[in-house]
């Protein structure tokens, strides 16, 4: 009896052992699929925001990006009152630029691109399995589509948040939807990504909609065009870059 | 010299209703921006001095921690090092206090404003409770609510909210996380100023939870002074002791000609610098109010610009009747000359009768100011009103320094010298022989 125990015991921690294994190989698979860590990234992203009581708000930008070496610039293309601004990220630092002081100031990564629900992170690398251990999973349907529920604790409070949900699709590796909680617990902003594209074997969110939950009404859609892994030259990741395309 | 001085003032009694109506003049304009000065001089210092009420101190301390290049949390866990500096600085201090604070996104109903929360131990700090002037809601529930939260009339119309009604705050922890906390609208206060508009106030222990901090711990680490007037000595003094006890950050002011103020740059020039473990940083009450100081000069700026408009419209008036004046006396300046007074004598006598008179103008013009100040401050508004955080005690008042006193005597006796050295140097130049032969 003893023997048939310890057997069970060993075979169901083996089995647990596998899935955590499983399930952490998909959080780094789900970062590698938005990481370019051989080759440069460049997009249009389209930001459209919706507010209540407010007309919908249109940003427009072109992101560069080199992971490999921790660099990214975002230059805003729309609407006219933003264009020429941008932030440059360079290792730890980001910087802002507005052409109309023709200053640079200090910024973050946690900071919101203008006044859309997207913040700078939304457009940067992923970073799941280097910022959170893997808490609970879990089986279920998204719409018809079987996922995985993946709850991710942050490692360290350098996550911009504390808890996230994800839903990943089972028969391919795809993030279709992330739920954001606070540090208390509650639901902060939903993301859901219902497109792809694929781009050198790679697929990459064409759409992604981002909404508030704290202030129902409130969202962000954003939409990826002309994508492209071309290497970019290095004077982009520079911030005379800035000053010269507001030239 | 003597005899100078004597014909001159005869000279101004000699058309009494004239002079009287010149000096009327002068002394309205000098009343008026007396009056501007004195009032934006104590605005200052009673915005200062109730928001050291509130917030329960002159002299503030912060703590930062950095973590990695770029990350500073800020607050303090253990403030004994704090008081040891503070007694052995020997600084004259009423009481010490804590608060934390943060800015946050409020969110009610589909609306949103950012606003500043301030967490403040209301049970235990009386002044506070004094100085917070209540539009609506009540002490006693603000007390029993545990996550009550005052917030100034503006606010409370922008987000269309009333007493009772639970609001979402999106506030980052001091770790920079993103968290969530809700407050109960316990109490609307009234607001007349800037930063009173954008401060909101809530129990320190709801805040601390909402911040991540540990029981015990908090952000500001107050030392109420006795005056305001002590406030930067003793910051000076309390700086020099606390040196040798904890790392602190140096307390440059300089802005380097950036659009900043002086606190703003020196936060700046700190957040390149790095450094293991706490490092504090000490700020007094003018500092952080520094852009109530700018809106002083601005006022300062308008109540010079004021004295001079009134006073180019009265130089225009005081140039016309010395003309005429000059054309009275015509004959008796020839007889004058004729009798050995040179040029520069009548000359003299015309500034010296001009300088009287702005002398009576301004004499008469801050006695009026005087009278006008004292009735004013007299009146007790009460402090259940919109002005309460301009006023002190419910009261108007003044603060006239010697320096504005003196700026208004030099541009009021430049400007009534320069009205008068026009027609004074064409009556000097008329000879004596011109001037006796002129017919009225």
């Amino acid at each position: 009896m003893k023997r048939v125990l310890l057997v069970f015991i060993l075979s169901v921690s083996v089995i647990s052992l596998l899935s955590a294994q499983d399930f952490t190989k998909i959080l780094k698979e789900l970062d590698n699929l938005n990481n370019f860590e051989k080759s440069d990234f460049t997009a249009v992203y389209t930001i459209i925001t919706q507010k209540p009581g407010e007309k919908d708000s249109v940003l427009q930008a072109r992101v560069f990006r080199r992971d490999r070496e921790d660099l990214f610039l975002i230059l805003i293309l729309q609407p006219e009152a933003n264009k020429g601004q941008g932030y440059l990220k360079d290792k730890d630092n980001v910087w802002f630029y507005d052409p109309s002081s023709r200053q640079f100031t200090f910024s973050s990564l946690k900071e919101n691109i203008s006044n859309s629900e997207a913040k700078n992170s939304d457009l940067t690398r992923a970073t799941y399995s280097d910022s959170y251990t893997i808490e609970k999973t879990e089986e279920g349907v998204l719409g018809k589509i079987p996922v995985w529920i993946i709850s991710l604790k942050a490692k360290t409070t350098d996550a911009v948040y504390d808890r996230l949900k994800i839903y990943v699709r089972k028969d391919r590796t795809m993030l279709l939807k992330e739920e954001a909680y606070s540090v208390s617990g509650r639901l902060m902003r939903t993301t859901l990504i219902p497109k792809y594209v694929e781009l050198n074997g790679k697929l990459l969110p064409s759409q992604i909609i981002i909404v508030d939950e704290l202030n129902p009404g409130e969202k962000s859609q954003i939409t990826l065009t002309e994508q492209s892994v071309s290497p970019i030259p290095d004077s982009v990741f520079k911030k005379d870059f800035l000053e010269r395309v507001n030239k | 010299m003597k005899t100078h001085v004597t014909i001159a003032l005869r000279n101004l009694t000699r058309q009494k209703k004239r002079t009287a109506l010149l000096a009327i003049a002068i002394a309205f304009s000098v009343m008026i921006v007396t009056v501007i000065y004195g009032l934006t001089s104590a605005i200052s210092v009673n915005i200062a001095e109730n928001f050291s009420d509130i917030l329960g101190g002159h002299i503030f301390i912060t703590g930062s921690e950095k973590h990695g290049t770029s990350k500073e949390i800020s607050r303090i866990s253990n403030d004994q090092a704090l008081r040891d500096a503070l007694k052995a600085s020997g600084i004259n201090y009423s009481y010490v206090s804590s608060y934390s604070s943060t800015f946050a996104t409020i969110i009610f109903e589909g609306k949103t404003t950012s606003l500043l929360i301030n967490g403040i131990n209301i049970k235990e700090n009386e002044n506070f409770r004094k100085r917070l002037s209540l539009k609506k809601g009540d002490w006693e529930s603000i007390l029993t609510t545990p996550n009550a939260l005052i917030v100034p009339e503006k606010v409370a119309q922008t987000l269309n909210v009333e007493i009772g009604d639970v609001v979402i705050a999106k506030i980052e922890t001091v770790y920079g996380q993103n968290n969530v906390g809700e407050f109960r609208i316990a109490g609307i206060n009234y607001n007349a100023d800037l930063v009173s508009q954008l401060s909101s106030y809530t129990h320190t222990a709801h805040l601390n939870e909402i911040l991540g901090l540990l029981p015990g711990e908090y952000q500001t680490f107050a030392v109420r002074l006795p005056s305001l007037k002590e406030t930067d000595a003793a910051a000076m003094k309390y700086y020099d002791v606390l040196k040798n006890y904890v790392q602190v950050f140096d307390r440059k002011t300089e802005a380097n000609g950036a659009p900043m103020t002086g606190f703003q740059a020196l936060l700046r020039s700190q957040k390149k610098e790095s450094w293991e473990g706490v490092k504090y940083r000490l700020f007094t009450i003018n500092e952080q109010l520094a852009q109530i100081q700018q809106f002083v000069s601005a006022a300062d700026t308008i109540g010079t610009t004021v004295l001079i408009i009134l006073f180019l419209i009265t130089m225009v008036g005081i140039n016309n009747t010395f003309r005429m004046i000059m054309y009275e006396r015509i004959k008796e300046i020839g007889t004058m000359r004729a009798i050995g007074y040179q040029q520069k004598d009548v000359k003299r006598l015309f500034l010296l009768e001009a300088f009287f008179l702005g002398m009576i103008g301004m004499l008469a013009g801050f006695l009026l100011a005087g009278i006008l100040m004292a009735i004013v401050s007299s009146i007790n508004f009460g402090m259940e009103n919109e002005f309460f955080i301009l006023l002190r005690n419910g009261h108007i008042t003044f603060n006239l320094q010697f320096a504005k006193i003196a700026t208004i005597f030099i541009i009021v006796s430049i400007l009534t010298l320069l009205a008068v050295s026009l027609p004074a140097r064409k009556a000097a130049k008329l000879s004596p022989a011109q001037a006796l032969g002129t017919e009225k």
